[in-house]
Formats: C-alpha cells, structure tokens, sequence
C-alpha cells in the first residue's frame, strides 16, 4: 500500500487493521486489492484516474441510515462508535477527513458488523437478499455468492466492486461456508468484512482528469454520486443516483443540476439538514449535557434528549416545510412541544405523546433558536446561567466569528459566585470580573449580546429576578443595541453575518473542509440571498458550484508502504 | 425505634404486596413522608391570593391524597391496634399465653396463630372476613380528627356517631374511618413518621396509577365565587418529579379518557379563598400496580366516596390544601388486604374481620331505607395540589363514550 499523505497514511493503516478479523478467521491468503492511497501531488496533471483524493469517515447517523436503507429499518444496529473528533472552529464533517479508526474502534465497527450480517441473513432475512438458491445449503456456491455478495458490495462501497474485489468477498464466503457447512455463514461471514472495509467506513473519493480544465482534476462520478446523497440525504447513494453515476451523468452540469435539484425537493433533504445543522450547531455537546439535579430540578435525561429535537423540528419546519427564511430562525416564535418539556417552558401540552405545534407568545421573549431552552442550556453551566458562554457561541456557531480562549490563570471567583447578594445577577458579576483588563477585551464581544438572554436560567426556563433582584436585559452586538431575546434575535437576522456563516458552513459540509476562498463564500451568500436566503437553494447551489467539485492541491509528501504481509508478521 | 425493628420494617415494606388496613404496600424506603407538621388542613382562609387566569381556568394535580391522622399519644393511650399474632395470645388464658411465649414453643406458636387465620374450605380472614367473628379493635379515643362535617349535624341519611372536633376548632366533624382505622400502624405510623397508608397513597399517584387532576372552570376570583364547575379525574400521565420525589408544577395531564374514566364533575363555590363542592357522589381510581386481570397486582378497585364534596383552600403559592369527605362503603376501606389475602394476615398481621367488624360496628353513612342500618364509614382524604395544565376530556369523546 503506497501513502503519500500522513492523513491517509493513518487511515490505510486502518485499513490493514480492519482485515484482522477477517484474518483471525483464517482467511488470510484472500485479500482484496489494496487501496492505493495517494495524495495528489502540485502537478496535478501527473494524476492517473481513480486516484484518491480524499478519505471521510463515515458518522453513525450515516452508518445507521446506511445500514436502514440497504437492508431495512428491522436491522438492528448495536454497539458503541468511535467519535468523529471536531477540529477547533470547524465541522464535525470535516473532523472527518481526518478521521482514523483506533484498534478498538476496529472492534467496535467489527462487533457491530457480525449483528448486522448475522441479522441479514438469518432465517427471516436471507430471502430478501439472496436471489439464488445455494445447490446446497450446506456448501459453497461461488455463483450464488458472488450474485448475492455484489449487488450489496454496491451499495456498501457506492461504487461496483472492482473484479478483485468480487473474488475476494465471494472466495471468503466459499470458504467459510465450506467451513461451518453452511452457506449462509459464508455469506454472513463476507458481508461483515464488507462492513469493516475501509471502503465501507470511509467515503472515499476519487479524481479524473478535468476535460473543461486541462491539467486539473476533478471529482468522478461515483465519488460525486455519494458527495450528493452524504451532504443532501446524509445516507449512501440510492439506485438512481448510483445509475447516474454509471452513465457519465454527474460529471454533466445540466444533469448534475437536474439530480441535485431533484434531490433537495426530495423529503429525504430533511434527514440531510437535520444532520448539517447538528453539526454545524455542536449538537454532540448534548452527550455530555449535564446540570445540577438541586439547582435544577426540571432537567433530566429526557428533558436532554428532546431538547436537540425540538430545535431541529423547528428548523426543518421552518426552513422545509414553510420554506423560510434562514434569518427568520432566529426571529420566529413557532416551534414544538412535548410533555417532557412543558414543565420547562411551563406551557400547556394538550397532547400526552408525541410532539405538537406550539407557538410562543411575544411577551415570553423566545425568539427563534436563541429562546430554545436548548440553545440555553447547552450554554450555559451546570449550575447558571452564563451570558459569556452564550455569547460565545453566538459568535462562534452561528456568526463563525472565533473568540479566542480565556488565558490559563483568570480569576473567576466574581462569576461562580452566585449567591453573593452583593452581586445579584450575572451582568453585576461579569462587569466586576470584566474589570480585569485581560479579561474585559473578549468579554466586550461576548457578553453584551449573552445578558440579553439572562431572563432564561441555566436549563432555559424562564426567571424575572436573579436573588430578588430584577434582570436587565439591555444587549448590544456590532453597535446595534436591543433588549432581550427578542432584540437578539432581530440583531442576528439582521447581521451579514448570520447568513454568510451557514452558506459557508454547507461549503464545508459538502467537501469535508472549510473553504479558504473569501471570493466563492460571499458569492455564495449574495446568491443565497437573491433566493430569498431559501435553505433548499443554498444547498443546491453548493451542490451544483464546479468550486465544489475541483480536488484541492497538496503538498507531495514523502512515500511510504505498510502492506498486509507486515501486519500479518506482527500480528500472527 | 430500635435497629432490628426499623430494619424488619423496611424488610417487609419492600418484600411483598403488603395490604394494609387499607394498607398499601411495597412501598419502599420511607421518602416522600408527607408534610405533617404543616398546617395542611386547608380549611382556613388565606389573605393574599393572585388573580385568577383571564380565562377562569385552573388545572392542579393531586400530590397528596392521604388519610390525615393526627398523630400524638392521646388517640390511641393503649397503643396501636395488635397485630394478629398479639390478638391471638391476648385471647388465651394467661398460663397457656405464658408457655407459648417461650422460645422453645416458637414454632407451636406460630403454627396455631396462623391456623386461626384459616376458616373451613380454605377460607381465611382477609378474603372472607365476613365468616370470621373477632373481638373489635381499639379505635381513636380523641376527640380531634380532620374531616368534614358531612351531615352538617342532622342525623337525616346516617346512623348514630360521635362527631369530632378538627384541631383548629371546627365541630361537626365526621370520620368514622378514622375513628375505626387510626389506631391501626398502617395509618398511625411511629410518631414523626408516616404510617404505610400516607407513604404507599403518595407512591400510587406518583406512578400514575391513582394519579388525580382538578381542573377549575369560570373562576372569577379566588377569594368569592359563587359558581365554578370543578372536575375531578383521574390520568394516565405520570407526574414529573424532582430528585427529592416532589411533583414538579406546570406539567400538563390529560384526564383519563380510558372507560370507566371516573370523570367527576362537581358544583363549587368560593368564599374567603376556600373552595367546596356540593355534596355528590364521587368516585376514582384505584388500581394496584401494573399486574394483570388475574394477578393480585392489576387489579382495578375504586375510592368510592357517597355525598363526597371537596374543601380545598387557595394557597399563595398557588396550590391547594384541603379534604376530600364522604361516605365510603365498609369494605372499602379493607379493599388493599382484602385483594392481598390471606398474605395480608400473615406478613403483615392484619386481621381483617376485625377491621371489617368494628367498621361495621361504627358505621354512620350509606344507611338503608328499608333496614334503617348504615354499611358505609364518614372518611375523609387529605389533599395536597400543585398547578398543572390539565386536558379535559374532548367533548366529542365524552358524548361518545358516555
């Protein structure tokens, strides 16, 4: 295996690690052909077609809406999945880039893949999968396996297996069903190292030769047939898009442009947008959400796990089913509603289960994203509310503006000290902490637009004093002064700001890197906004941009090879 | 009360079903004791009280629903009622209590106590109590009780009964279950501690089991109205609660619309912040855990409360204090051993027949006509209820299930 590129480097070695169950098996002497991970080079023009250009692991949502759609939602999917670190300021699809698999990662994605291929074809399962009858059940049979093995493989690797490929997985099926007497095993056996492949696990993309642009590269078909369905669908690529893909259609821009704007009328864009904005929102945040069960008594588990889902309800609401205005986000006071939040917001739920539209009143000063009780309490700590925290992620999540980070020795005991009756509420506290004059510098770009939402506790719940003293919600950002959530709410959808962040935020997505090219982003904004700031329209214009398509350039690293042979040496 | 003895009694609270004398069982570790040292008896008026909604309408759910005792040595100067193995050795010559008494004669002891639980055909005492005849029990000698005054003095509809006074003053008050019950250890407890009855009542309505939601209609004003229609129901719905066990306000409920719903409405008026309801049968769930039809867990009794009328005054903060009274058949009163069966005498020591005799013996409501004799007991609930959205039943629902 020839690595070029230290990221891909990490991830072949992945590669070699994943053939270790299939090893342990005793399969050893079937492999199938390596991935020859090759950076590209500046001289782009010396690149062969079908060279890999990029390697983005996999999400679990993606691997779960995979595994659903190739072979049914009944599939169980069980286990526990290595995270997808986020690289600071960026997107979690871009962590993915980077991504490498540990060994126990490895094991992880391998014990999860045995329940899946044991489930699939079992008894109640195999009939959908297998279109032949094996001549017996209780051998091999190459025929039936490869004719089984390769339309799945197609699925799984969103590409047709290359003829080395087929042998191999068909040979690993022969083998193993000779071996347990049972030609279902066999299969079972083969379809769980597909799942552990790194061509499974990882989107891999590959570059041809740009005949529009002499010398550049861009991406095929197949990479750009599941570039499409990971960034709009956030799943593998179906028949048709597979199809068009076969044909040369992708690489057409009318064509392209016909698949992509088909796609985001499609209702499946929504599992799409649920997926960028938990991202580009740091909804993983979530797993780790945690608060003082005295100090607040209205939080638990189940308050933590609908808060994500009523924020991305009312975003796809808004943004999909009412077709709005991104801006609006954060200026609208209609959203969704369980019993499990109503204590929170304390407001009626007339409905026992499930979710139900609920429209707040203006004098509750929720306005959009920013009066959610998730957004408050993701920003918050675990104990108060935290006007600097909140301010921080407006500036960082939704303006893409960094804030640097506080220095290593800064004396908090103002702030944590919240029942000093001395310093009442939170905006007493912060102006006395603020004094310091290493501090006050990122606290005038944070905490001027955070105290607007200081009515809203810890948890997001709604509070008029803070220690019987009333609460000023008086808030500026950029020069414009407001009062409260609804103030902020208005400053935000009037900022340039706002709209420029997610337009580059779905730059990133869809290539797995944040762009460097002001140019392209503020065109993509201007275009964003002539369609009415439309989320339907931004994502196809990413979609259908050729920037988007164009392989970045790197730095020719020097060479190195791991081979299989190797880690069988020390891995006997 | 001592280590062994705390312990035996945590033991049995969670090994079993345990009936009470009413007694409700596995209940677990003594949280959530109702608040006995405030003045939870709602009956006087408070000053400051906000403004209604602008609609009239006010939902609350039942956080309290206990029998209320008054505890203290002067209603039971003898004790709490014996268990049925003390009432078996009380009954013998004192020779014979004597040697059955040594350690060496346990388990000829234990043997005849329990053999005088059973009756011929495999009858026993919490299943048929009617086939036994027991010495009555020692009820409440006090004169204070909590409750309502049910027949405002006149004897019109009851039989002969002893009134009592609430603690606060107010005369004419009736609780004849009190008087037969507070005695018991299921309702009395240890003083300081809430017996079974409280802590077991308030775990039912936790879980959502016998969990009840008032719902306010054409409130005008908190401290006089002289028209509010009051429904009184049971929900499926599980109250949120805090770390600590305490329902949490502002959850919303949704009145049970699953036949037979026990969807009571009721007729009240307000003055000086008390609300009470006209005198009206009222009935409510009561169900014994999550078990089915023919497991002793499941099974589906009811709070069956004749003339029954609510008291419940406003509080500042926003909830209501008062009773629930009315007249409850005798045998309901035994329903939790009577369904936990012969269990109930042995575990618990229970004798139900002769709960159910004295019951009887001090009966004062449900009188028949005919016979002139009352086979209901005056009773009265402790109430507790914090605001809570609460869902009536849509009326096209109610018109089609009726």
């Amino acid at each position: 295996m020839i690595l070029k590129n230290s990221g891909l480097k990490s991830k072949a070695l992945m590669l070699a690690l994943t053939a270790l169950p299939v090893a342990a098996f005793g399969y050893t002497a079937l492999q199938p052909a390596p991935i020859a991970a090759q950076s590209l080079s500046a001289s782009a023009a010396q690149a062969q077609p079908g060279q890999i250009v990029a390697m983005r692991r996999i999400s679990e949502s993606q691997y779960r809406h995979i595994i659903a759609d190739v072979f049914g939602p009944d599939i169980r999917v069980a286990g526990r999945f290595e995270p997808i670190v986020r690289p600071v300021h960026e997107l979690i699809s871009s962590g993915a880039s980077d991504a490498a698999i540990s060994p126990a990662g490895i094991e992880q994605f391998d014990a999860i893949a045995r329940v899946i291929a044991s489930h699939v074809f079992d008894e109640k399962h195999r009939s959908q999968f297998t279109p032949c009858a094996p001549l017996d059940a209780t051998k091999a049979d190459d025929a039936c396996a490869g004719g089984t093995l390769a339309p799945l493989g197609r699925y799984l690797f969103r590409r047709p297996l290359t003829p080395s490929e087929q042998a191999f997985f068909t040979g690993l099926a022969g083998r193993a069903a000779t071996r347990s007497g049972s030609f279902a095993k066999g299969l079972e056996l083969s379809l769980a190292a597909m799942l552990v492949s790194p061509n499974f696990l990882y989107v891999i993309e590959r570059a041809e030769a740009d005949p529009a642009s002499p010398g550049s590269l861009r991406l095929d078909n197949y990479s750009r047939a599941s570039r499409l369905s990971f960034m709009l669908w956030n799943t593998t690529p179906n028949e048709a898009l597979l199809h068009a893909a076969e044909i040369g259609a992708l690489t057409d821009q009318a064509k392209l442009s016909t698949v992509a704007e088909s796609m985001v009328k499609s209702p499946r864009f929504e599992q799409g947008l649920r997926a960028f904005f938990s991202d580009m929102l740091l909804f993983e945040k979530f797993d780790e959400l945690a608060k003082d069960p005295v100090v607040y008594p209205y939080f638990n588990q189940e308050v933590a796990a609908a808060l994500p889902e009523q924020t991305l309800r009312t975003i796809t609401d808004h943004l999909l089913v009412q077709n709005g205005d991104y801006r609006q986000l954060f200026t609208t006071n209609r959203t969704f509603m369980t019993r499990v939040l109503g204590p929170v917001y304390q407001v009626p739920v007339s409905k026992s289960k499930g979710w139900v539209d609920y429209q707040f009143s203006p004098k509750d000063d929720r306005a959009g994203l920013l009066g959610q009780a998730g957004f408050l309490a993701l920003y918050s700590h675990s104990g108060r509310s935290s006007p600097t925290l909140r301010g921080r992620a407006i500036r960082e999540v939704l303006m893409c503006q960094p804030v640097p980070n506080p220095p290593g020795n800064v004396n908090f005991t103002a702030v944590q000290d919240t029942a000093n009756k001395a310093m009442p509420t939170a905006r007493i506290r912060l102006s006395e902490h603020a004094t310091d004059p290493t501090c006050s510098g990122c606290h005038r770009i944070t905490d001027p637009a955070g105290l607007s939402l200081e009515r809203f506790d810890g948890i997001g719940a709604f509070r008029a004093t803070e220690n019987d003293t009333p609460i000023n919600i008086a808030g500026s950002m950029d020069g414009s002064d407001f009062f409260g959530g609804a103030g902020l709410g208005k400053a935000l959808a009037d900022s340039p700001s706002t709209p420029m962040c997610v337009a580059s935020r779905a730059f990133e997505f869809a290539t797995g890197r944040p762009s460097e090219n002001a140019a392209l982003i503020e065109a993509l904004t201007k275009s964003f906004g002539s369609n009415g700031y439309g989320i339907r329209s931004l994502f196809l214009q990413v979609a259908i941009m050729p920037e988007a398509w164009r392989v970045r350039a790197s730095k020719p690293v020097i060479e190195s090879q791991v081979s299989f042979a190797d880690l069988r040496a020390k891995n006997p | 009360m001592t280590y062994a003895k705390a312990r035996k009694r945590n033991l049995i609270r969670t090994a079993c079903f345990l009936p009470l004398g009413g007694a409700l069982l596995a209940v677990g570790p003594m949280t959530g004791v109702a608040d006995f040292g405030s003045p939870a008896i709602g009956q006087q008026a408070v000053t400051k009280l906000p403004n209604p909604p602008a609609d009239g309408i006010m939902g609350f759910v039942v956080e309290d629903f206990i029998p209320p005792v008054i505890q203290g040595k002067d209603a039971c100067p003898e004790g709490t009622v014996r268990k049925v193995r003390d009432e078996y050795l009380a009954a013998l010559p004192e020779a014979e209590r004597t040697r059955l008494m040594l350690k060496e004669n346990e388990e000829e002891l234990v043997a005849k106590w329990q053999a005088s639980l059973f009756g011929s055909n495999n009858t026993n005492i919490c299943s048929q109590p009617d086939m036994f005849t027991r010495a009555d029990m020692r009820t409440v000698q006090s004169k204070f009780s909590h409750g309502l005054d049910l027949d405002g003095g006149k004897s019109v509809d009851t039989c002969a009964h002893e009134e009592f006074a609430s603690p606060a003053g107010v005369t004419g008050i009736d609780n004849q279950e009190y008087r037969v019950m507070g005695c018991t250890l299921e309702w009395r407890g240890v003083d300081g501690i809430a017996g079974d009855q409280a802590i077991g009542t308030r775990q039912f309505h936790a879980s959502g089991e016998w969990t009840q939601v008032i719902l306010l209609k054409g409130v005008d004003s908190l401290q006089h109205d002289d028209s509010v229609e009051v429904i009184y129901a049971n929900t499926p719905d599980r109250p949120v609660q805090d770390s600590k066990g305490h329902f949490l306000r502002g959850a919303s409920f949704s009145a049970s619309t699953k036949l037979p719903r026990h969807r009571n409405v009721l007729h009240g008026r307000i003055e000086n912040g008390v609300l009470t309801t006209d005198p009206q049968d009222i009935m409510l769930a009561q169900t014994w855990g999550q078990g089915g039809s023919r497991d002793i867990r499941g099974n589906r009794t009811k709070f069956d409360y004749r003339r029954g009328k609510l008291q419940l005054t406003f509080q500042p903060d926003g909830s209501l204090r008062g009773m629930l009274g009315g007249y409850k058949p005798v045998f309901d009163v035994i329903q939790s051993p009577g369904i936990g069966g012969v269990g109930s005498a042995l575990v618990a020591g229970i004798d139900c027949a002769q709960y159910l005799q004295t019951l009887r013996k001090y009966a004062d409501g449900i009188r028949d006509p005919k016979t002139g004799k009352c086979s209901g007991v005056s009773s009265a609930m402790q109430i507790r209820a914090i605001p809570a959205f609460v869902n009536d039943v849509p009326a096209a629902e109610r018109m089609t299930k009726r």
